[in-house]
């Protein structure tokens, strides 16, 4: 990927539940991203396959694969309802190109639901928004932090997400990219 | 979690515990990607191979923390690979990849020393958790490596010091004993440094971090010493008011030392004998017995056999003990070893008296040399403490010596006629303050052939240059 910095960002819904409202999704990341971001609803590319003997997307693939729909000076960030997981992984939450322009976040277990608790829709959004903001911090350049409240931090479980927050810890703030910097409501 | 394609631009890391250098082992890419990126994602270094003669070649180009093996590989397999990175490196922690259906193989890698093993696919916060715990057992084993080495310096017996053949003798037997778990007796005469030996060998062992518990056999009423050694449970006896633990149970995983061994009544003797064989104590007053894992080291400065002859000492205590005979040598059967000794008690004491490092002046090292010490090392380091309180400057000279070890019985004649007689003129002017006259008179020569005997030897007053 070129350094140049990215110009607009676009989220590519695929299979996206139905409960989700995706245009308010697209807001509240907007509003914590110095980007122009663009929703881009497609059906899932018949080429995508699942994982062998899972019900899962081959994260690695769907990356790869929005990777190769990203343009000059853009960042994709892929968003579905569907599980997604790796050969060696049993599921990921999101999987992002360190650097690079692609990540995926998948909405299936953020879903209070597939714990077995009450359906909460806020709570499905502000984790997504969350697992999507850790990925482009990856997208941006940063690792995993040790900080217990930074978005950086890895969480593998949805209680460990819940806990870490919604922000960045000064640290890696300062080492956001200007566009993963918050300036207020952005126009989609 | 990311995959990795480009290589990232490093953000700051926060402060936090150093990162760690890990190898994953996989045939195939996909993992070796997944698992590289991962754990490049939380800042630690990954060194990645496809087979294990890769894994082997990174290995050898420097020590890694953490590796992760991968069972199934072509060629030589996980199991094959960890033994030979295990036996270049003992301290590498070992993680084991495996299918859900070959975790047996993960069982026979944990039984050989992986630290655990993960069975494909894994959840990635079981991953996190499995790192961070291995670091915190790597971390542990540090500390406790550090910490046995420092207990290793502080609790260092006291050397024994020597460089005759006896010592040496006596060195080497220690040496060879010590790994061993054989029952040891010392025998010597008193303050030949029984003690010393026992916890040298207590030191060289391997239950050196478990105690040496010391009984002193001789000093206590029988009664007194079986409760002391076994034990005993409340209401024992008159005034056992509560439960307690023997010295054989407090030594647990130790070593017992039994100094006077040849002091017990026949009825100690008999139970000592009991739970030598048994290794079962059983409290005073109590009925179940209790297994204790000890060794013993006993010492005597009685000759046992004569004991045994008398009746006094149970032949088969006797032979229970006596596996392996460490003898020591009276300190007058190795005069070589005096000034050593005494430089080192000097040494000693001048430290802890926090004074100026003292010399031993020539006349005072002779009468050191010349008397015969039936109080063996023990009276000499008494004699030398006395010395370095009353010694005045920075010389401990013959005066500062006490009365008997200067004018006491010499070691009997070992060297030619003419050195005892410069010992002995020099023991009779050191008594005599160097009053010429009064020696020549104890010594009964004139003055005159007194002067030349003193030419003749070259002895010096203690405050000549």
């Amino acid at each position: 990927m070129s350094r140049e910095a990215p110009g607009r960002l676009r989220l590519v819904v695929l299979a996206f539940p139905a409960q989700v409202e995706a245009d308010a999704l697209a807001q509240r990341l907007s509003r914590r991203l110095a980007l122009p971001c663009q929703l881009d609803r497609r059906a899932a590319p018949p080429e995508l396959a699942t994982l062998p003997g899972r019900p899962q997307w081959d994260a690695r693939a769907l990356l790869d694969w929005l990777a190769a729909q990203a343009g000059e000076r853009e960042l994709v960030l892929g968003l579905t309802g569907w599980d997604i997981g790796l050969p060696i992984f049993s599921h990921v939450f999101g999987l992002a190109q360190d650097g690079g322009q692609a990540a995926v976040v998948s909405l299936a277990r953020l879903d209070p639901a597939f714990d077995g608790l009450p359906p909460d829709v806020e709570r499905w959004l502000g984790r997504t928004v969350g697992v999507a903001l850790h990925e482009l911090g990856h997208l941006g350049g940063l690792r995993h932090c040790l900080q217990p409240e930074c978005l950086m931090r890895f969480a593998g479980t949805v209680e460990k997400a819940d806990a870490r927050g919604q922000a960045f810890c000064p640290t890696c703030h300062d080492a956001l990219p200007h566009w993963l910097r918050p300036v207020g409501l952005a126009a989609l | 979690m990311s995959a990795t394609t480009n290589v990232p631009p490093p953000s700051e890391a926060p402060s936090g515990p150093p990162p760690l250098r890990l190898l994953v082992v996989d045939d195939e890419a996909i993992v070796r990607e997944s698992l590289g990126s991962w754990f490049r994602q939380d800042g630690h270094q990954v060194d990645v191979a496809e087979n294990a003669r890769e894994a082997l070649h990174l290995a050898a180009r420097g020590p890694h923390d953490i590796a992760f093996l991968d069972i199934k590989m072509p060629g030589m397999d996980g199991l094959d690979l960890q033994a030979r990175l295990q036996a270049s490196d003992p301290h590498l922690t070992i993680i084991i990849m495996t299918a859900y259906a070959s975790v047996d193989s993960a069982v026979r890698a944990m039984k050989a020393g992986a630290y655990d093993y993960l069975v494909k696919p894994f959840d990635p916060d079981e991953l996190s958790v499995l790192v961070e715990r291995a670091r915190e057992h790597r971390s542990l084993r540090d500390e406790n490596l550090r910490l046995k080495a420092s207990l290793d310096a502080l609790g260092a017996p006291p050397p024994l010091v020597g460089s005759s053949a006896a010592m040496r003798h006596v060195l080497d037997m220690i040496a060879s004993v010590a790994v061993s778990d054989a029952t040891v007796l010392v025998t010597g005469e008193s303050g030949t440094g029984k003690e010393l030996v026992a916890r040298a060998i207590h030191a060289a062992s391997s239950r050196r971090y478990n105690p040496l518990v010391v009984v002193n056999c001789g000093a206590l009423p029988e009664g007194i010493l079986e409760s002391e050694l076994f034990g005993h449970e409340a209401g024992a006896f008159t005034g056992a008011r509560g439960r307690h633990k023997g010295k054989f149970e407090a030594a647990e995983g130790g070593t017992v030392f039994l100094d006077e061994i040849g002091d017990v009544s026949l009825h100690v003797q008999v139970e000592l004998l009991r739970v030598l064989e048994d290794k079962l104590v059983t409290r005073l007053g109590g009925s179940q017995p209790v297994r204790v894992d000890f060794r013993v080291v006993a010492a005597t400065n009685k000759d046992l056999r004569e004991e045994v002859k008398a009746g006094r000492f149970r032949e088969d205590l006797y032979w229970r003990l006596n596996v392996f005979n460490i003898e020591l040598p009276p300190l007058r059967e190795r005069p070589e070893d005096v000034a050593l000794l005494a430089e080192h008690f000097l040494k000693r004491f001048a430290e802890a008296m926090s004074r100026r490092p003292l010399k031993l002046a020539a006349d005072a090292l002779q009468a050191l040399q010349a008397y015969s010490w039936p109080g063996n090392v023990r009276e000499l380091q008494n004699a030398i403490e006395r010395g370095v309180v009353v010694a005045q400057g920075g010389v401990l000279r013959t005066s500062d010596l006490p009365l008997t070890v200067t004018t006491g019985p010499a070691r009997p004649a070992q060297g030619s006629l003419a050195d005892m007689e410069k010992v002995h003129i020099q023991g009779v002017l050191e008594a005599q303050g160097w009053n010429i006259t009064r020696a020549a008179r104890v010594l009964d020569v004139d003055r005159v052939t007194l002067y030349n005997k003193i030419r003749k030897y070259g002895l010096q007053r203690p405050d000549e240059p």
